[in-house]
């Protein structure tokens, strides 16, 4: 167990910067998650911690320790590998045990240890087994065995359920979760899946371009995401963002018109603004008592319905004059959330609301959050 | 469709194919044709059978030479001895000692097979897995090197080699590195070192980088790493590497007969003592024939051994994740 703290980590490779000036506090016993889209340092900044790969600049200390210099094995990290790492070469026993058989550990106590880890993640009568010889799920319980077994203070997970199938890795998800518990060890996970940041973290940091874009809880993520970035990658389906103009009793855009007042939420008439609002916070008009503090109706075209089966997904268009976009959610269209009974079908003219204290506000030019509730 | 074109097709529609009926070899080409599957398996037998002549039959003759009596050796005949005299592996160890040459030559082949491999793992390692700058020139620089004819560093070595280094004198009788199989194991070592290079670098590069990260993780510095899984999941790249250089090692002639002068004692290799059962007035070829197969032994046993090794299934799906 330690804490784990980067100073002004920045990783610099030829052409790119992958991490850019990172500060991180991580506390001792938690599960944080990076996670971010593809290729936004998340792994680098991993690495970096593992010690696979050294920072250009900044310091990493795990507990009181300064670690930036020191190789992997002095780190008292253990790691679990996206595509797993067993060694092909090795049965089930020799891959546990490979670490302690480095150390030097004497045989009683390795055949102890082997046996616990073995025990947590259920692997008892495969001691003797060949990676090759068993499936996707009980490589990934011995690669989470042989990182466990040494009892490291602190646990990194690279995309760990990446290679498994939807099922097992749903499964896999409690079983990490009851794994942290169990062992009350700080974990490091990585993904690019928010469903895993979301349901596993005690904090989730996002990450994009190498940035640090916010740390926080999950639902905090989720309820009050710190700039544009956050609010569209957390959540899905994502949110819906309008781009308009910030006027003297509110906001204008395209196709809206939201009222407010611009000087108690701290933006002024002419600036440029961006709106957000999660699918499940606008309502039909007839429903509008759902929403806490509704917006007034505006019309809208219903365009495509994706029935869910808890939920129906209805993309909806302003006018019938807006193009669909084929790239993403495109301006003048809206995603929203209904029970699944509700009677609406493609093509419909509706009245649509918005519950005002959901409503997000961004600066478009810097992208940061300017508030989460008109109210 | 003219009157030519029908007949053409009406032939065609023909099954019985009268004009393959004339002789034996037509009524083979159409049952050949008919039936492929017989012809490649056909000549497969035909190249398999052509290919052991060609490579065993030499051995087979080498045998009936070592058979014959030296007195009858102008009545060998082309598939039988001229007479029965086995005693000629036993002579070949009484009239020389030529267990010690084969014994120079084996030791000068290992020697030289686990620096080989030991260097060439370092450098396959570094060329196949780390990037840096100037990598490119390097590994050309390593390739060229192997262009060279070996007889181009020749004269340059045995100068060195003859010449007495005060700082070898502790170790060495005179300080010179001739008739000792130093001489011999250095330029061989470095002259086969690229082509171990090359086949451990292609093998080490396709170890997927996560093994060698989880090995860090778990404790090994990275020459630990190297040695204890890229190697083992190396292993039949390693084997090739090694049964090459051992084979090339062990039969080469050119430096190991100019760095010695001969006589057992000075480290002279295997071929060295073939060659000296030719004499001033004769050629005893009973002997040499006997020496080559007792010589090729040690080859032909290593072979067989690392060829168990590459075929063994450890390596089947090893690198496959």
């Amino acid at each position: 167990m330690a804490s784990v703290t980067l100073q002004e980590i920045t990783k610099q490779y030829e052409d790119v910067t992958a991490v850019d000036d990172m500060n991180l506090e991580i506390r001792d016993g938690e599960f944080i998650t990076f996670v971010g889209p593809s290729g936004c340092g998340k792994s680098t900044t991993m690495e970096t911690i593992a010690g696979l790969t050294l920072p250009t600049e900044g310091t990493i200390s795990i507990g009181e320790r300064d670690v930036t210099d020191l190789p992997p094995k002095d780190r008292g990290i253990s790691m679990v590998f996206q595509n797993i790492a067993l060694f092909p070469h090795m049965d089930v026993y020799e891959n546990i045990s490979f670490g302690l058989r480095l150390r030097k550990y004497d045989q009683e106590e390795i055949d102890r240890r082997v046996e616990e880890a073995a025990d947590v993640v259920q692997l008892e009568g495969m001691m003797d087994r060949m990676p090759k010889e068993m499936s996707g799920g009980q490589r990934q319980r011995v690669a989470i065995a042989r990182a466990i077994v040494r009892e490291p203070e602190v646990f990194l997970m690279d995309e760990p359920l990446a290679n498994l199938d939807a099922e097992l890795r749903v499964h896999m998800r409690t079983q990490l979760q009851r794994l942290h518990r169990e062992l009350d060890t700080t974990i490091i996970y990585v993904t690019h899946d928010q469903a895993q940041a979301m349901t596993m973290s005690d904090r989730i940091a996002v990450i994009n371009g190498g940035v640090l874009q916010q740390v926080a809880p999950p639902l905090e993520c989720y309820n009050e995401p710190a700039n544009l970035f956050v609010a569209g990658f957390i959540g899905s389906p994502a949110m819906n963002f309008i781009e308009g103009e910030v006027i003297d009793d509110g906001f204008q855009s395209q196709y809206t018109q939201i009222d407010f007042d611009p000087e108690t939420h701290g933006v002024t008439p002419g600036q440029d603004i961006t709106v957000g609002i999660r699918p499940e916070d606008v309502f039909l008009e007839e429903d509008a008592r759902k929403a806490a503090s509704p917006t007034k109706a505006f019309d809208a075209v219903v365009d495509v319905i994706e029935p869910m089966g808890k939920e129906v997904n209805a993309y909806l268009l302003f006018n019938r004059d807006v193009e669909a976009s084929a790239e993403g959610r495109g301006e003048g269209q809206l995603l929203i959330n209904l029970a699944p009974d509700t009677d609406i079908a493609e093509g419909d003219d509706i009245r649509v609301v918005m519950d005002r204290e959901n409503i997000h506000l961004f600066d478009r030019a810097s992208g940061d959050a300017i508030t989460h509730s008109l109210e | 469709m003219s009157e030519k074109d029908q007949a053409d097709l009406a032939a065609m529609e023909r099954t019985d194919e009268p004009d393959l009926d004339r002789g034996i070899v037509e009524a083979w080409a159409a049952k050949m044709i008919s039936n492929p599957d017989r012809a490649y398996r056909a000549t497969f037998y035909v190249a398999t059978i052509f290919f052991l002549v060609t490579t065993l039959f030499p051995f087979y003759w080498l045998l009936m030479v070592a058979l014959t009596p030296r007195n009858r050796l102008s009545s060998v005949g082309v598939l039988t001895p001229g007479g029965f005299n086995p005693g000629a592996f036993v002579e070949i160890f009484t009239r020389l000692p030529f267990h010690r040459y084969i014994f120079n030559s084996f030791l000068i082949a290992v020697v030289a097979t686990v620096i080989v491999l030991l260097v060439a793992s370092l450098a396959g390692y570094v060329f196949g897995r780390l990037r840096f700058r100037a990598k490119n020139v390097l590994l050309l620089s390593v390739l060229v090197t192997s262009f060279f004819p070996p007889a181009a560093f020749f004269v340059p070595l045995n100068r060195l080699f003859n010449r007495n280094i005060d700082i070898l004198r502790p170790l060495m009788q005179d300080g010179s590195l001739y008739n000792t199989p130093y001489a011999i194991f250095i330029p061989l070592s470095a002259l086969y070192l690229p082509l171990s290079i090359f086949i451990l670098m292609t093998f080490y590069s396709q170890i997927p980088d996560g093994l060698e990260d989880a090995a860090r993780v778990e404790g090994t510095t990275r020459l630990g790493a190297l040695f204890r899984i890229i190697v083992p999941l190396s292993a039949p790249g390693v084997a090739t590497a090694g049964v090459l250089t051992f084979i090339t090692v062990y039969n080469e002639y050119f430096f190991s007969s100019l760095m010695t002068d001969g006589r057992p004692q000075s480290w002279a290799p295997m071929l060295e003592g073939i060659l000296r059962f030719q004499g001033e007035f004769e050629v005893l070829f009973n002997l040499m024939a006997a020496a080559s197969i007792v010589a090729v032994l040690p080859v032909a046993i290593l072979v067989i051994v690392a060829q168990e090794k590459i075929v063994s299934g450890l390596t089947a799906g090893a690198v496959k994740e």
